[in-house]
């Protein structure tokens, strides 16, 4: 292992890297966020628990479906690019997120729900005052699942031309640099560790204090 | 006999230790309650009899060997034990779980299946509805019920109850109780009973031991508690109403009286006089098929004079003013209440054997109480 | 591409995708096997120390995070390692470590107290009580786990074609080397229909695992 190498990968090559890389996490993440808590909300209400199931299903089926299968069919068609493998990588980061709001919102005891529509509240006023307070450490919980899970195959988004830490990961291993790969391949790592702590730490200080488990 | 020889536990990290240094002889073939407020070390005592817990200091003897010569899973097999959640096994039928200590003994197939069809009626439950049946699809007291079972299913001598019937409803527990009693009867096990609620300590225990901050405060018969507490804490703890609480030790036979007048409804002009022959305040009335059938007291006596009919219907009125011989004291008050009478008739069935009185129960509690 | 393309490709290549198949699934059972050898005593060990299991979870949990590509990666650059089968199959034994121990420990822990005592009262060992009690109560949480594990595996294994692994990978990278469209897709597809038939295939199998006991009610 040469030096000289590993402070070209990381002073040269990993900085464009790293921002390529963040920029596909941020924009996945939160496009997913906009799709996937209203859909959650949506398939959450009584009246529309049958397309919820549905739903869940066809997720569950798109989430086994493995990363790297998944950006090689967005190739033939999306094309090359950073846009195809932002929308590949929305599909598989919707369930997660789904699945977490709608089992946030069913697990607010019924109880609470009567309580507060026995005070007078409207649905809607239930839903942002009761129901979406109670449920968001189970949404962020489904969002640091998906936001790790991007950051994973993002690395192998690099593969049809979006770039990111996979350019350094890949070209490392096929000009055989372990300097590339370990700066490529830490900094995917370190990246997607910190952000599950940070959304774990959120999600600890979002929880109202009486219902921390410590 | 159970006999616990200056029993410590000392949990880690508390400043008191949890049992201090208790000296405990649990005699065979009797109900023992424990009882105490929460926290008071009476789980703790009963789990280290059969040495769920093992206690810092001290040393659990049954019939004066130590436990801790038994290895703790064979010593568990030979001990019935109960729980208020009761554990039984989800996953497993009534019968299997009733089946799994007989199973732990490799008792043959056909042998426990016997047993555990007797032990399901004995228990009150219906045989081929219950047991194929898993316990999510029973109500808490049938729970309890194959709770009970299944700790008595090797008829081991000694059974550990810790708080058995605290989780059912009212109802449900007054019957669990009474069955208990009922099945106590015959089967005459040492029974070790944690409860923390006085009332069921009064009703079911043949010993009642009071504990308070891991210490034993009082250790005696229910009658003798009730009587002489031997301070402001089980004063305290058996509350204000104490002697009306000992009411329920007592039955009607207990404070019954002779008949001394006994006439038939169609004497009822002689009440009077017959009365005063035999020196009685009050006469009982049969009718022509020998059932008693009303009283007159010497007050109805005097009210009504030669009024005959007046006091027909009067002696009619409490034509239902009589107990059984088992009628415990607050059922007997209730009725002298309910028919502003002074006295009860007491039926043997339905034989006519004695009267009881308001001055009688009197008597009676207070000849107690001065003991 | 057309369906034609498809039937076209895996009936040409018929022997290749046999080859690499047959790479794909000796390199997942073994993943799996050593996994489930190692992570499963592991997680019912944890069951006797909160503090353990919580310090334990946490670095499965951080190991789970690395993107599965920076793991190859990091691994093929130490030496004991390299290219190939070992680097392979050490990171797919390092992934399982998260839903195995996690499954298997929460499917026990999850396992109602009060039955445990009791059972322990009445006289059961502890091995009977595992054998009898843990391991049946807390079998559908530690399936589930399991479901997660092989369906994972398949997809991550993949992956290390990119680190020699001669499996179905291939034809998704051969593919995009060459620019040849119907190899890559065809490759993504056995992949992915495999993936979704195997989760399948357990999710029903991990319905039917509930003990009748848990799926009655009153």
């Amino acid at each position: 292992m040469r030096w000289e190498n590993f402070r070209f990968a990381l002073f040269e090559k990993a900085p464009e890297a790293l921002l390529e890389h963040s920029m596909i996490v941020v924009i996945t993440i939160t496009i997913a966020i906009l799709i996937s808590v209203p859909l959650g909300v949506f398939l959450s209400r009584p009246k529309y628990k049958k397309f919820g199931l549905v739903t869940l299903n066809i997720l569950n089926l798109l989430q086994a479906v493995p990363g790297i299968a998944v950006i090689a069919l967005a190739l033939p068609i999306l094309g090359l690019g950073m846009k195809p493998a932002i929308v590949a990588l929305l599909f598989q980061s919707l369930l997660p997120i789904v699945r977490n709001t709608i089992a946030g919102l069913l697990g607010v005891s019924s109880d609470v729900k009567e309580a507060a529509s026995g005070m007078g509240m409207s649905q809607r006023r239930i839903l942002w005052e009761v129901e979406l307070p109670l449920a968001i450490p189970i949404i962020l919980s489904g969002i640091r699942t998906a936001t790790v899970y991007v950051v994973s195959i993002g690395t192998l988004a690099s593969l049809i031309g979006a770039g990111g830490l996979g350019n350094l990961i890949m070209g490392g291993l096929s000009l055989f640099r372990p300097e590339y790969l370990l700066v490529g391949a830490g900094l995917g790592a370190l990246m997607a560790i910190f952000l599950d702590r940070m959304i774990n730490y959120l999600e600890y200080r979002i929880t109202p204090p009486g219902m921390r488990v410590e | 006999m159970i006999e616990l020889e200056q029993i410590t536990k000392q949990y880690p990290g508390q400043a008191m230790p949890a049992v201090d240094k208790l000296y405990l002889s649990i005699p065979k073939g009797e109900i023992c309650v424990l009882v105490g407020p929460s926290g008071c070390g009476k789980s703790t005592i009963l789990r280290m009899i059969n040495r769920m817990i093992e206690p810092t200091s001290g040393v659990v003897k049954i019939n004066g060997q130590d436990v801790t010569s038994t290895n703790p899973d064979q010593l568990r097999m030979g001990i019935g034990y109960v729980i208020q959640q009761i554990g039984l096994l989800p996953h497993r039928t009534i019968a299997e779980n009733i089946a799994i200590v007989p199973r732990l003994y490799k008792w043959p197939k056909e042998k426990i299946k016997q047993r555990v069809d007797e032990l399901i009626v004995m228990m009150g439950l219906d045989l081929e509805k219950t047991r194929g049946k898993y316990p999510s699809q029973l109500s808490g007291g049938q729970m309890q019920r194959v709770g009970v079972a299944r700790a008595m299913a090797v008829d081991p001598p000694i059974m550990l109850m810790d708080e058995p019937f605290g989780a059912v409803d009212p109802i449900a527990r007054t019957h669990l109780q009474d069955e208990l009693l009922r099945l106590q009867k015959e089967i005459k096990k040492t029974i070790v009973f944690v409860t923390h609620d006085i009332n069921e300590a009064i009703k079911m225990g043949d010993r009642i031991a009071i504990f308070n901050a891991g210490q034993l405060v009082q250790f005696g018969t229910p009658e003798e508690i009730l009587t002489n507490p031997i301070n402001e804490f089980v004063e305290d703890f058996i509350g204000r109403d104490r002697v009306v609480k000992k009411l329920n030790l007592y039955l009607a036979e207990d404070a019954m009286q002779p008949i001394k007048c006994l006439l038939r409804e169609d004497e009822l002009q002689n009440v009077a006089q017959k009365m005063k022959d035999a020196g009685a305040e009050v006469a009982f009335l049969v009718n022509e098929t020998g059932k008693a059938s009303g009283q007159i007291s010497a007050g109805d006596v005097a009210e009504f004079g030669m009024d005959i009919e007046g006091l027909r219907k009067r002696a009619r009125r409490r034509s239902n003013a009589f107990v059984q011989t088992t009628t415990p004291f607050p059922d007997a008050l209730s009725l002298l209440l309910e028919y502003d009478a002074d006295y009860l008739g007491v039926l043997k069935g339905e034989e006519l054997c004695g009267v009881l009185s308001f001055q009688g129960i009197r008597k009676h509690v207070y000849r107690k109480e001065g003991e | 591409m057309t369906l034609t393309d498809f039937v076209n490709f895996l009936v040409k290549n018929s022997k290749t995708i046999m080859e690499y198949s047959e790479n794909h699934f000796t390199l997942v059972l073994l993943a799996v096997g050593i996994s489930l050898l190692i992570w499963v005593p592991v997680g019912l060990l944890l069951t006797k120390s909160d503090k353990w299991a919580a310090r334990v979870l946490a670095l499965a949990n951080t190991i789970f995070c690395i993107p599965s590509l920076s793991m190859f990666a990091i691994l093929v650059t130490i030496p004991m390692f390299g290219l190939g089968r070992k680097s392979a199959l050490l990171a797919l034994v390092l992934y399982a470590m998260m839903p195995l121990i996690r499954s298997v420990y929460d499917g026990v822990k999850n396992v109602d107290r009060n039955v445990i005592e009791a059972a322990r009262g009445m006289g059961m060992s502890t091995k009977r009580i595992l054998v009898e009690i843990l391991v049946p109560l807390g079998m559908p949480i530690i399936f589930a786990g399991f479901r997660i594990t092989v369906v994972m595996t398949t997809g991550i294994a993949a992956i290390a074609t990119y680190i020699g692994e001669r499996n179905l990978g291939r034809f998704i990278q051969e593919g995009l080397v060459r620019s040849n469209t119907p190899m890559m897709v065809t490759g993504a597809l056995i992949i992915s229909i495999i993936a979704i038939g195997l989760d399948t295939i357990l999710g029903m199998i991990e319905k039917r695992i509930v003990p009748k006991g848990l799926r009655v009610s009153r």
